[in-house]
């Protein structure tokens, strides 16, 4: 099983759906067959695929996930959860772009153009600046979002900063990978007004050292005009929460999980909430997308 | 060629047609209502539900193997009273039969879910969970001894007054002997199978994989194993079967008909292809229309009858 390449809110759409009751004519999430329109290895060992699927990419938000089917017979069994690294309403089509990890991805590689695949989506709460807007960000002159990816937790991010700087949001990007070889190409982000620094593990790109070294110098200065989002890998996740523990400013984590169906069917994907009573959320459908402080990430506080 | 009619009646329950939701990938319907349409199945076997509400088991929860997945959920559920109060009436409006699907620790508690669920309009009737891997106490035990599956159906049947239905486990070491025990005490009906105990080790962490070390293995991986079981049930009891284990065909459904079921559900396969009740029902009746064939039950145990 993959793993999902990470998204998710704060719930507003899931909650008015389940409020909903209109019996099954509401259809929230599309399962369609999808075309690939164009499939490439780009920068970073990462594929990246563009699909035809008009439903999906209209009701998509930044932060969601598809889960895609990879094969029609038995095996490999179950879908693969990616999340979006773009999508466009007004084409119809969504993007998904990963690294492969496993038999499913790999099998991936071997789709061409007219390749036609079972898409489920849009999943997951995703993330919109909508859903923050209440969180005395009303107020600011200009309203800052710091995007903290990790690895392939950079992609999901694309749809969010987009979507922030042309609302006249100040976008940073701090962005960590291995090595060169796994920098994967951020020139969307900075065409989208964003601000990109990168740091490799070994300084064969950028400044040397982790993603949580790029953050740290600025969290002094964060405040109530500031949302912070990150992805990446839970040790990532968990450096980011402890460093931020004592910032007024809000802190997202989108969350990666083992994950079978996707849409909240079989409570496979579960995370343990924060707090000492034993309850767990499910990342695919009351994430991927979570406040830091709703999740335990592990490790010490 | 006729018309097809492809519903039954079902231990009393009224499907339209033999194609139910296998409980734990259905929930109590909300999730699904946003991607399918809830009408589309003959009957629907909520999530296994609980006296009190369980947290379930720490992730990881699922793996993937071949052919199929491994899961330790561990019975993730709001309690009866939520169930019966909220879940219930709410997944009414789609006029589809409800079957609640039960787990205790005890037999008191099986009586008294029994009791609780017996006043609950809409409830065709109760699953008796005898065989849930993920749970330590109760959950599989009862349905690995005939004795113990006996005073479970006994219990729940004494209590509810309606039709109840036993879940049988394949890690029985003789199921037949506790599928006739089930009826004995009280079964209108058995469903089987619910999923093989397995496991998962990650080979870099050199642990298990799943959080709860083992789990329980559906999909079409457990396919054979499902068939064998219904094929010997069916002949050892007289009460109707719904079968299930790996299904994701309409011929998978009609080979667990030739078994021995009347009904069948499709389980880990809903997961990956949620509509699949809408093609299986679709495609039953194309099968179904071009062998002259005027209604499935003509085809139930037609392997040994």
């Amino acid at each position: 099983m993959s793993l999902l390449v990470n998204s998710n809110t704060i719930g507003a759409g899931a909650e008015e759906a389940r409020g909903h009751s209109g019996g099954g004519a509401l259809r929230e999430i599309y399962d369609v067959n999808a075309q690939v329109v164009s499939v490439a290895v780009v920068p970073g060992e990462v594929y990246r695929a563009k699909l035809v699927a008009p439903e999906i990419a209209r009701s998509a938000r930044p932060l969601q996930f598809v889960n895609v089917e990879v094969s029609q017979g038995p095996h490999p069994f179950l879908r693969r959860p990616f999340s979006l690294s773009w999508f466009s309403a007004a084409e119809g089509l969504i993007e998904i772009t990963w690294a492969v990890v496993g038999e499913g991805s790999k099998i991936m590689t071997q789709w061409e153009t007219g390749t036609e695949v079972r898409v489920l989506g849009p999943l997951g709460n995703g993330f919109s600046l909508k859903d923050i807007k209440g969180e005395a960000l009303q107020n600011a002159d200009r309203p800052r979002l710091w995007l903290v990816g990790g690895g392939t937790g950079l992609l999901p991010m694309y749809p969010l900063a987009k979507e922030a700087a042309s609302q006249g949001w100040e976008v940073a990007l701090f962005y960590g990978a291995r090595s060169m070889a796994q920098v994967m190409d951020t020139s969307r982000f900075v065409k989208a007004g964003c601000r990109v620094i990168v740091a490799t593990e070994d300084g064969t790109y950028g400044s040397r050292g982790r993603v949580t070294d790029l953050l740290e110098p600025v969290i002094p200065e964060l405040g109530h005009e500031d949302v912070i989002v990150a992805c990446g890998p839970v040790p990532m996740l968990r450096s980011v929460k402890n460093l931020m523990a004592l910032s007024a400013a809000p802190l997202y984590v989108s969350l990666e999980s083992r994950m079978a169906c996707g849409t909240g069917l079989c409570k496979g994907c579960a995370v343990r909430a924060a707090g000492d009573e034993e309850k767990y959320y499910h990342v695919c459908s009351d994430g991927p997308v979570f406040r830091a402080d709703q999740v335990e990430l592990g490790g010490a506080p | 060629m006729g018309h097809t009619d492809l519903s039954l009646d079902f231990a009393g329950i009224k499907m339209k047609n033999p194609i139910a939701a296998a409980s734990g990938v259905f929930g109590y319907g909300e999730e699904y209502s946003r991607i399918g349409d809830i009408r589309a199945f003959g009957a629907v076997s909520v999530k296994g539900t609980t006296l009190k509400p369980r947290a379930g088991n720490p992730p990881p929860r699922v793996a993937e193997t071949p052919a199929g997945m491994l899961n330790s959920i561990g019975l993730e559920n709001p309690g009866a009273k939520v169930a019966a109060e909220e879940k219930i009436p709410w997944l009414r409006q789609f006029g589809v039969p409800i079957i609640v699907n039960i787990s205790a620790d005890t037999y008191e508690e099986f009586s008294e879910l029994g009791t609780i669920f017996k006043d609950v309009e809409g409830v065709s009737a109760l699953e008796v969970n005898v065989s849930c891997p993920n749970v330590r106490a109760g959950g599989m035990a009862f349905g690995l001894d005939p004795r113990s599956c006996y005073r479970a159906a006994k219990a729940v049947k004494d209590a509810f007054g309606g039709t109840v239905i036993v879940k049988l486990s394949p890690n029985a070491a003789d199921i037949t002997a506790v599928a006739r025990a089930a009826v004995e005490g009280g079964a209108d009906a058995l469903s089987l199978i619910n999923t093989l105990l397995g496991m998962a080790i990650d080979i870099r962490s050199r642990k298990p994989l799943l959080g709860n070390i083992t789990g329980g293995l559906s999909g079409p991986a457990i396919k054979p194993v499902a068939l064998r079981c219904v094929y010997q049930v069916a002949q050892a009891v007289t009460v109707p079967i719904m079968g299930m284990g790996g299904i994701r065909s309409w011929e998978d459904v009609v080979e667990f008909m030739l078994a021995g079921a009347s009904a069948v559900a499709v389980g880990a396969s809903l997961l990956v292809d949620p509509l699949l009740p809408e093609r299986l029902t679709r495609e039953l009746a194309g099968y179904c229309a071009r062998e002259g064939i005027g209604n499935p039950g003509e085809l139930v145990g037609a392997a040994w009858r």
